[in-house]
């Protein structure tokens, strides 16, 4: 192991925090999503318009059924929207081909998972190096750099085991290190809460935060844990497609059945 | 828009899907070893049923120059009584055959005291060496019970009676063709057998089908190896969905993702291909040895064509592990990486 890490080199690398305050880190214009479902016409998303600055923690909630996934899904990179533009760090998501998808989904936003879905065959550090390799970096440095990472989100003494011997909150400690590890802009979280306990999910929960106010980067998550909606900056209710409702969590009142 | 940022992903060298595959290989060793075993068994029964046949004709061959030696020997017996310690001259006139060569080996088995190998002729073989004595071409039927003609019996007639004048029996044995001209007291004795023509092309007919039986066979067992393959490694990709969901969204490219699973399965198809070719090939020779014996297969096999095979069905099954790679791996480069964030998978 790499006992002397120089952090600087590393901090560099990542997003400067906001100094323009609010930089539209994404942009969405009137998404419409359709599925065709054989003869049927599912309207996933209705023309939804939402603007994400740079350095903002932003909840989506929603009913299931309500576009909640197919939004998260669009301003993830992962699906190109039916009808109007999605722009990503200042990028029409609709002109680029595969080859410059995955360039954006490798470079310009981390995913972390439910599941976590580790790569089992591989170790902590593996896992984190793989999108780094993804991403073109030469191997010891892929490797100095994911160490400093995981030290980062406290799982520097865990670098050499494999995904089924670390605990839950750990395999979420390491999915959070894979999303940091080619210092993207977004990050992208699914439900991170859900799979962990009360105690591990505030851990997370915390982590996030802190990398959002060191690193500057955007967290954008879909979520129903109250405790992460509390801390959010932002929570968006999407229902039958549309943002019906933006507002900061002070402005909501959580103990109403609105929420649950 | 005003600068375009966006640029395009690396294509990552093959060391890298290399390393990928090879831990892949090595966690999930059972369910690989599965689908290897499909690879080998596909590859042993092709080449157990090629070599096989290999086996049965390099055996079928050399019993029928056995058999065909042994009735020249009767033959000649016939007409010349007991060879046991007398002399055979032998006049070669263009090259030996397999069946003439044998014949000469069979003749030595009847124990004869001694050959008279005209000087004239090429040497003998060199089997035969150490019981041939060389001399003058009018001496060759000296004190002889029988003078041999081999080869194709070409160059100029032979005076019979002048040159078999010292004999003790007039008995001429030709391999092949006949003596041209008669000649008084003399016995010319033909050894050769014409096969008739109706029993060659029954022969033939039956070659032809025992060949056309073992292609269809060995067609069946390619097909079954591929469809074996690409079942499991069908297996292997919906295994691993979100796997490749996930690698999606850390920014693999569809190549990289269809690269993996090619790696992979080529892999299994060198294993599997050089595993099966040896268990298949000691399998022939070894049912072939306990039928007939295993000095008869052994020693007639044709080895040099037993690794043509080899090398062909290893080959085969690198192929094949790849043709049946093909559409898995195209399954899985398709795939949306959005499958990742799925949780009911």
């Amino acid at each position: 192991m790499t006992t002397s890490i120089d952090s600087s080199k590393f901090r560099a690398l990542f997003q400067a925090p906001p100094t323009q305050p609010r930089r539209s880190i994404i942009r969405a214009v009137d998404v419409k999503k359709i599925y065709r479902l054989g003869t049927q016409e599912v309207h996933a998303l209705r023309g939804a318009t939402l603007d994400i600055y740079a350095g903002e923690y932003v909840s989506i909630m929603g009913p299931s059924g309500s576009g909640k996934t197919t939004l998260f899904n669009i301003i993830g990179g992962l699906g190109k929207p039916t009808a109007g533009k999605v722009y990503i760090d200042q990028v029409d998501v609709a002109q680029l081909d595969h080859n410059e998808l995955a360039w954006l989904r490798c470079r310009k936003i981390g995913y972390i998972f439910q599941n976590y879905n580790l790569i089992q065959v591989m170790t902590t550090l593996e896992n984190v190096m793989l999108s780094m390799n993804f991403a073109g970096l030469e191997t010891d440095e892929a490797r100095e750099k994911a160490i400093y990472i995981l030290k980062l989100v406290g799982l520097g003494h865990r670098a050499l085991h494999k995904p089924a011997e670390l605990s839950g909150g750990q395999q979420q400690r390491c999915c959070i290190a894979r999303a940091l590890a080619n210092s993207p802009a977004i990050i992208l979280a699914d439900e991170p809460t859900a799979n962990l306990d009360l105690k591990t999910g505030e851990e997370m929960i915390e982590l996030l935060a802190r990398l959002k106010s060191q690193l500057g980067v955007t967290i954008i998550s879909a979520t129903h844990d109250l405790k992460m909606l509390k801390r959010s900056d932002r929570i968006l209710w999407i229902e039958d497609g549309r943002i019906v409702k933006v507002a900061h969590p002070s402005e909501i009142d959580f103990a109403s059945a609105e929420f649950h | 828009m005003a600068t375009r940022k966006i640029q395009h992903q690396v294509r990552l060298p093959w060391a890298v899907a290399f390393d990928v595959v090879k831990q892949g290989v090595r966690i999930r060793l059972g369910r690989s070893l599965v689908t290897l075993s499909g690879i080998v068994l596909g590859i042993a029964f092709l080449m157990s049923i090629t070599a096989g046949e290999l086996a049965q004709r390099s055996v079928a061959q050399e019993q029928q120059l056995r058999t065909e030696a042994k009735r020249m020997v009767n033959f000649l017996l016939a007409e010349s009584g007991p060879l046991a310690g007398g002399t055979i001259g032998i006049i070669q006139r263009g090259p030996l055959q397999e069946t003439e060569s044998r014949f000469l080996q069979a003749i030595l088995r009847e124990k004869p005291q001694r050959l008279a190998w005209a000087e004239s002729n090429p040497p003998p073989p060199a089997a035969l060496a150490t019981t041939v004595h060389r001399v003058p071409l009018d001496h060759v039927a000296d004190d002889a019970v029988a003078v041999l003609v081999l080869g194709d019996n070409s160059g100029p007639a032979i005076d019979w009676g002048r040159l078999l004048a010292s004999a003790r029996q007039k008995v001429v044995g030709l391999t092949r063709g006949s003596a041209g001209a008669s000649s008084a007291g003399v016995v010319f004795a033909s050894l050769a057998w014409e096969i008739p023509a109706e029993e060659l092309t029954a022969m033939a007919a039956d070659q032809k089908l025992a060949q056309f039986r073992t292609r269809w066979m060995g067609a069946i067992a390619l097909v079954v190896t591929i469809i074996g393959i690409a079942n499991s490694m069908l297996m292997s990709v919906t295994e691993r969905f979100r796997e490749i969901g996930t690698m999606k969204c850390l920014g693999a490219l569809s190549a990289f993702i269809r690269r993996l699973f090619i790696i992979e399965s080529s892999l299994m198809g060198v294993v599997g291909g050089v595993v099966g070719t040896l268990f298949g090939a000691v399998a022939a020779i070894g049912l072939y040895g306990i039928t007939y014996n295993f000095s008869l297969v052994l020693g007639s096999l044709q080895w040099g064509l037993l690794a043509g095979q080899a090398l062909l069905c290893v080959v085969a099954g690198i192929a094949l592990a790849i043709v049946a790679a093909i559409y898995p791996a195209t399954l899985a480069a398709r795939m949306v990486p959005a499958m990742a964030l799925r949780t009911n998978i």
